[in-house]
């Protein structure tokens, strides 16, 4: 019976007739100070089910790890009671990701769109040749923003409906190689030092316009988010059958409550400086895409103020 | 066991209970205390600004508890420790619930100021080591394991080292024009309120030992291993003995 209730996910804990508990399954043991929290909540509501009473209470951790549970205390017929806690933490962080998504994209996309139509309206009212000039080109910036922002759908979604895309033998410093040089210039220009560090790959299977655009979102994201005099470390390492590509960067960092969220399509660590940097908030989540159809997945460790480490991960050959 | 000894244990674990769930308590608030002064979160500072109140009420409450034992059932051995261990471990999680209102009292007072990512960075570490310590002191003392308690005092000199470099990064960003000097005065006053609730999760630590054990704090000790952030080993202090000398 002991081992029935450990393999139940839920948190299970059985009292007697006067609410002291007597038994508890191994995902309702204490452990951390998260567990003396709930602890403490399951014996308040164990104490008013033994009355007959049922009750429920909803808890939310800071963690770490960060947890929502939904504790209930069920009156038992022959006395005593029953708490059940049922972990909810990722059906919340997925309410979260829904109502987010809905959110950011319609911030995304009316934005430019709103951009242009005042732009446009002004152009229309204004005679003064010089103001037209200034208006004449943000309307372009304008423009190109909205054109990148679709662009960047467009691939997401080419990614994600062609799948794996085309399998071949792709040359590992070529791919690097290929996604530093589009922004080599820009971090030339924006004065970071951009560094290539190859070990012992020389060959994987994939798709090589993936790669490449996987590569180059985290060289782009690298080099937006370093100060100028700062430096961005790209290498790829392979060992035990797996390809390691990282984008190390030493610029502002990603804060620790946004680290589990920055994959996520038009999720914006900070919105207000998002127009500064001009991405369209789609890069980081077509770099899991594409690390999801090579069998592979992405990471990232970061500090705010000390910098990021991007990790693609994928194997060296293809999964029979 | 007669029933009045079944009183007396079930009095003398619901006081090691409440200890548990006010020092958790507080861990808990630790991380939420550090979310309110980065994100300038009002409405999270006045909850726990709110909050402290009952905390301090629950401690006056277990202390009259432990008062009761002590008059009632006059504990020996071990249990007159771990009463008397309880009763001064109250005041370190209540001393430890005021400072984390400070945090959230000091947010309120820069808000509006936006701070450098460094800083930002060094404000999340002192964070989580303040919250790692508070929570190795409580697991030890949950689990009554003397070893992992001892072990705290070295946890500690990493927080202590991190709010030499805070201070540093205050210096640096106030120098730099990024924040001004009444906003660097209260992140002073923030390094040092993290780096107390570590000095509490030691203290807390020390009378866990001090149950098990019986060990009292040497307060003659030499100075304790200083951290140096930068080789990320602990240095000896000169002057003090060097363990691992021959």
């Amino acid at each position: 019976m002991r081992a029935g209730l450990d393999a139940v996910p839920a948190g299970i804990v059985l009292a007697d007739e006067h609410g002291r508990p007597v038994l508890r399954n191994r995902a309702a043991s204490v452990g951390g100070h998260s567990d003396v929290l709930v602890d403490e909540a399951v014996q308040r509501l164990l104490a008013m089910a033994v009355g007959g009473q049922p009750a429920e209470q909803r808890l939310q951790l800071h963690g770490p790890p960060p947890r929502v549970l939904q504790i209930r205390g069920i009156p038992l017929a022959g006395g005593g009671a029953l708490a059940v806690i049922d972990d909810l933490s990722e059906r919340a962080r997925l309410d979260a990701v829904r109502t987010d998504f809905v959110a950011n994209i319609s911030h995304e996309l009316k934005t430019p769109v709103g951009a242009l139509a005042v732009l446009a309206e002004a152009l229309a009212d204004s005679d003064d040749m010089e103001v037209n000039r200034h208006l004449a080109l943000t309307l372009v910036e304008e423009a190109h923003r909205a054109s990148n922002t679709i662009d960047d759908l467009l691939e997401l979604s080419r990614i994600e409906l062609g799948g794996p895309g085309e399998r071949e033998e792709v040359s590992v410093a070529g791919v690097i190689g290929e996604a530093v040089a589009r922004h080599r210039l820009t971090a030339d220009t924006a004065g970071v030092c951009l560094e290539v560090t190859l070990v012992g790959a020389k060959m994987v299977v994939g798709d090589r316009l993936q790669l490449v655009s996987a590569v180059a979102n985290l060289v782009d994201n690298a080099v937006k988010y370093t100060n100028p005099g700062g430096g961005v470390r790209v290498s790829a390492v392979a060992a035990d059958g797996w390809l390691e590509i990282s984008v190390a960067d030493d610029g502002v960092g990603i804060p620790a409550r946004d680290l589990d969220r920055v994959f996520e399509r038009f999720y914006r660590v900070d919105r207000a400086r998002s127009r500064d940097t001009g991405g369209t908030g789609l890069g980081l989540a077509i770099v899991r895409h594409v690390a999801t159809n090579h069998g592979g997945e992405v990471s990232v460790r970061s500090r705010e103020g000390e910098g990021s480490t991007f990790t693609l991960r994928i194997p060296l050959q293809e999964e029979q | 066991m007669n029933e009045l000894r079944k009183t007396y244990h079930h009095d003398l674990e619901q006081a090691r209970e409440e200890l548990a769930r006010l020092a958790a308590l507080v861990a808990e608030l630790i991380p939420r205390a550090t979310a309110v002064l980065l994100d300038g979160d009002l409405e999270g500072a006045e909850l726990i600004i709110r909050g402290d109140a009952e905390i301090d009420a629950r401690c006056v409450d277990l202390e009259e508890a432990c008062l009761r034992i002590l008059a009632l059932q006059a504990p020996v051995a071990s249990e007159l420790r771990q009463v008397v261990a309880l009763m001064k471990m109250i005041s370190e999680v209540e001393r430890s619930g005021d400072l984390v209102r400070n945090i959230c009292k000091a947010a309120r007072r820069i808000y509006g100021h936006d701070l450098d990512p460094k800083l930002r960075g060094v404000i999340t570490r002192m964070g989580e080591q303040a919250q790692q310590l508070y929570s190795a002191a409580i697991a030890a003392f949950v689990e009554n394991d003397a070893a992992k308690a001892a072990a705290l005092d070295d946890m500690d000199a990493y927080l202590d080292a991190l709010q030499k470099q805070f201070i540093q990064a205050i210096f640096e960003s106030q120098s730099g024009g990024h924040i001004d000097l009444q906003v660097a005065v209260q992140l002073a006053y923030v390094a040092r309120f993290y780096e107390r609730i570590g000095d509490h999760a030691v203290n807390i630590a020390e009378r866990v030992r001090f149950i098990i054990t019986g060990w009292v704090p040497d307060h003659k000790k030499p100075d304790r291993p200083r951290f140096d952030l930068d080789s990320a080993t602990p240095e000896p202090v000169a002057g003090a003995p060097d363990p691992g000398a021959s």
